[in-house]
């Protein structure tokens, strides 16, 4: 095999200072997160701000399972950037295709993380899935479809992709030869392989691209199919779940798209991908609004007074500051991309500032879905709750997202996170 | 086949809470946990206020939101009609609790042990000058129920697990009724067979007009209401009991 390159690309293997403290910060965040989480083994689940619907009036799910449609819905940004460069053979995208999978593979990883924290019984959780799981359940498709099916595919397809960087790489001396080695398995980009992973990578695009709507519905059907909860029970859930989990997946794919751009120096990560971001991310978002206008219309026009007095508890009541707070974080970044487009603008810094904005947004908006149906939505004379996550639980949820980034920080520093330009030139 | 099925009298009931006090004894919850709950409501406001209680145990749903959304089956349907849950098979995820419309289902937050009502090694306790109280523990609560042979009876078995009520399914193996119907002062409660026209409840059934909370949800409750009507939305909760962990 030639040797391709003089030195590994994007600084990797060189000392990089910044690197190192960044991830002593992150670091210091997890350390914290596993700390609040050791609490919660050792001493139950009390540890948290959750209580018993009913004569505790408190709120049974809280930040984890926020966390975990958030961390669902960000995985959408892989599989939709991978379907899109494979199947409608956009090439624009191609410098970030790598970075989207990784995002898809880390996000389900904490996914499945923040799904333990909230467990009350994590191992017997692992082992009684296998054992007993019962597909009549909506929480069988967020296990085999969402964290089984899902990430065993991204992660299969982020390593096919990998494979012909780690061939490149390994033709070059360096501390992480061995590695690049053995993940490029063999593989030694002879025209044949190339078009073996080329067929073997469309298959698989169009094998997961049916997830993209299937998994994220099955997280909206956990809530959508439940009569006994006001606020959550609408053929919309599904829909809206997909639409807000590419909003929010396809925004922080913008966000990395610009910290890698301007921390490598990459001249290929120019204003054509951040523009087709751009308009993938309106379209969702434009969507989404429409969902949310046609939610609030039918929550304010029924007279269901259970409806109505969750509605109320959003709209004016306790978590008014949120639901309001999640609009502007929607409203704003829609405003920032229609005058860009009516501009013509191709700036990259209002695009990142939309793509940060709709996390919070997505967030806040998962938040108001799964507590105050719990809080404010009993049936029965309870009275309201309250629900106020604890330390513990802010712990793990920030625990979980430096988690995330060190992962994506320490994959850009040993492997290219860029998918490199073909030395040869692309030859079909 | 037994259809077991409970029958409460709204104009016996003059919300004492002893139910609630017999369900504990009997089935040893933690603290914070009520499988029995007695509603103290109150309509309208004084002097133009009409007072009404409540008792609400597990409705034990023939078509039950929390059987059918549990992802291990760890609560399941018996043939008889009460609605389980085995303990020893539950993850913790309180899928179920989200699921109930009716607030019946109890997680236990910390170890039960540790979240009892007494400290038992306290040296106040009253004793017999040697030694405080032993706590007690009904050891019918450890055994298997038949007959699928599974952990479903009692409550305060383990942390990071849900329990609810179980319409004392240790005490209907021996021929018992509920520890509530029992132990309720003014007989609200009839308890037994809806397959057996002679049985308490199906007596009770023929004799009043009945209705059940929440059909609406069409979850099809065991939990059958006489006497009064079903709790208006502008009833308000007085006397709430603080169950707090």
């Amino acid at each position: 095999m030639a040797q391709y390159i003089e030195q590994l690309p994007y600084e990797i293997g060189r000392p990089a200072r910044t690197w190192r403290s960044r991830a002593g910060v992150l670091g210091a965040f997890v350390a914290v997160g596993l700390v609040a989480y050791i609490l919660e083994l050792t001493e139950g689940m009390g540890t948290t701000g959750l209580r018993n619907i009913g004569p505790m009036g408190g709120a049974t799910w809280g930040l984890y399972i926020t966390f975990v449609i958030y961390f669902v819905g960000t995985s959408f940004a892989g599989i939709s950037v991978a379907a899109l460069v494979r199947l409608f053979n956009i090439k624009a995208l191609e410098p970030i295709t790598r970075t989207a999978e990784l995002l898809t593979v880390v996000t389900l990883m904490l996914a499945a993380m923040a799904i333990a924290a909230d467990l009350g019984n994590p191992v017997r959780g692992i082992l009684n899935l296998l054992i007993y799981a019962r597909p009549q359940s909506p929480f069988f498709g967020t296990f085999t479809l969402v964290i089984s099916g899902y990430l065993f595919a991204s992660s299969v397809y982020l390593y096919l992709e990998m494979r012909r960087d780690a061939a490149i790489c390994a033709g070059t001396p360096s501390k992480y030869q061995k590695l690049y080695r053995w993940l490029a398995a063999g593989y030694s980009d002879t025209p044949a392989e190339r078009r073996r992973h080329r067929k073997a990578g469309l298959w698989l695009a169009v094998a997961i691209a049916p997830l993209l709507v299937t998994a994220h519905s099955t997280l909206g059907f956990v809530f959508g199919l439940q009569v006994g909860r006001p606020g959550w029970h609408s053929a919309l859930q599904a829909p809206a779940f997909v639409i807000l989990a590419g909003v929010s997946g396809v925004g922080l794919l913008a966000v990395m798209a610009w910290l890698f751009r301007n921390s490598l120096h990459e001249r290929r990560l120019g204003d054509d991908v951040f523009g087709w971001l751009r308009n993938i991310l309106g379209a969702l978002l434009l969507i989404y609004l429409y969902f949310w206008v046609v939610d609030l219309v039918t929550a304010l026009y029924q007279g269901d007074r259970a409806e109505l007095t969750v509605t109320r508890a959003v709209l004016v009541g306790p978590y008014a500051w949120i639901y309001w707070a999640s609009a502007a974080c929607l409203i704003i970044p829609m405003l920032i991309i229609i005058v860009q487009k009516a501009k013509r603008s191709t700036a990259v810094a209002p695009l990142v500032v939309a793509g940060a904005m709709v996390q919070f947004a997505a967030i806040g908006k998962r938040f108001l879905i799964v507590v105050p149906s719990q809080t404010y939505g009993t049936l029965l004379p309870y009275g309201a709750g309250s629900y106020i996550p604890s330390w513990s639980e802010f712990a793990i949820a920030v625990g979980l997202i430096a988690l995330g980034a060190l992962m994506i920080g320490a994959y850009a520093r040993v492997f290219p996170i860029i998918p490199l330009e073909d030395p040869r030139g692309s030859e079909d | 086949m037994t259809r077991y099925a409970m029958a409460i009298d709204l104009d016996r009931c003059m919300g004492c809470r002893a139910c609630m006090e017999a369900c504990k004894v009997e089935n040893g919850t933690p603290k914070g946990s009520f499988w029995m709950y007695v509603f103290r409501l109150e309509e309208g406001t004084y002097p133009s206020s009409k007072l009404s209680f409540l008792p609400r145990p597990c409705m034990h749903c023939d078509n039950a939101p929390c059987v059918k959304v549990c992802p291990v089956g760890a609560r399941y349907k018996r043939e008889d009609g009460l609605v389980a849950t085995d303990w020893a098979r539950c993850i913790g995820c309180r899928y179920c609790e989200v699921a109930c419309p009716y607030g019946v289902n109890n997680f236990n937050w910390s170890d039960p042990a540790e979240a009892d009502y007494l400290d038992w090694n306290e040296a106040e306790l009253p004793g017999d000058g040697e030694s405080v109280i032993p706590p007690w523990r009904n050891p019918d609560l450890d055994e298997d129920s038949r007959p699928e042979n599974r952990p479903i009876a009692g409550g305060g078995h383990s942390a990071g697990v849900i329990e609810k009520c179980t319409f004392c399914v240790q005490r209907l193996e021996k021929g018992l009724q509920p520890a509530c119907v029992t132990n309720c002062p003014v007989d609200a409660f009839a308890f037994g067979d809806l397959d057996d026209p002679d049985s308490e409840v199906s007596r009770k059934l023929a004799d009043k007009p009945s209705f059940r909370l929440l059909e609406e949800a069409g979850t099809e409750p065991r939990v059958y209401y006489v006497g009064d009507k079903h709790p208006e939305a502008e009833v308000h909760q007085v006397e709430a009991v603080e169950a707090k962990v």
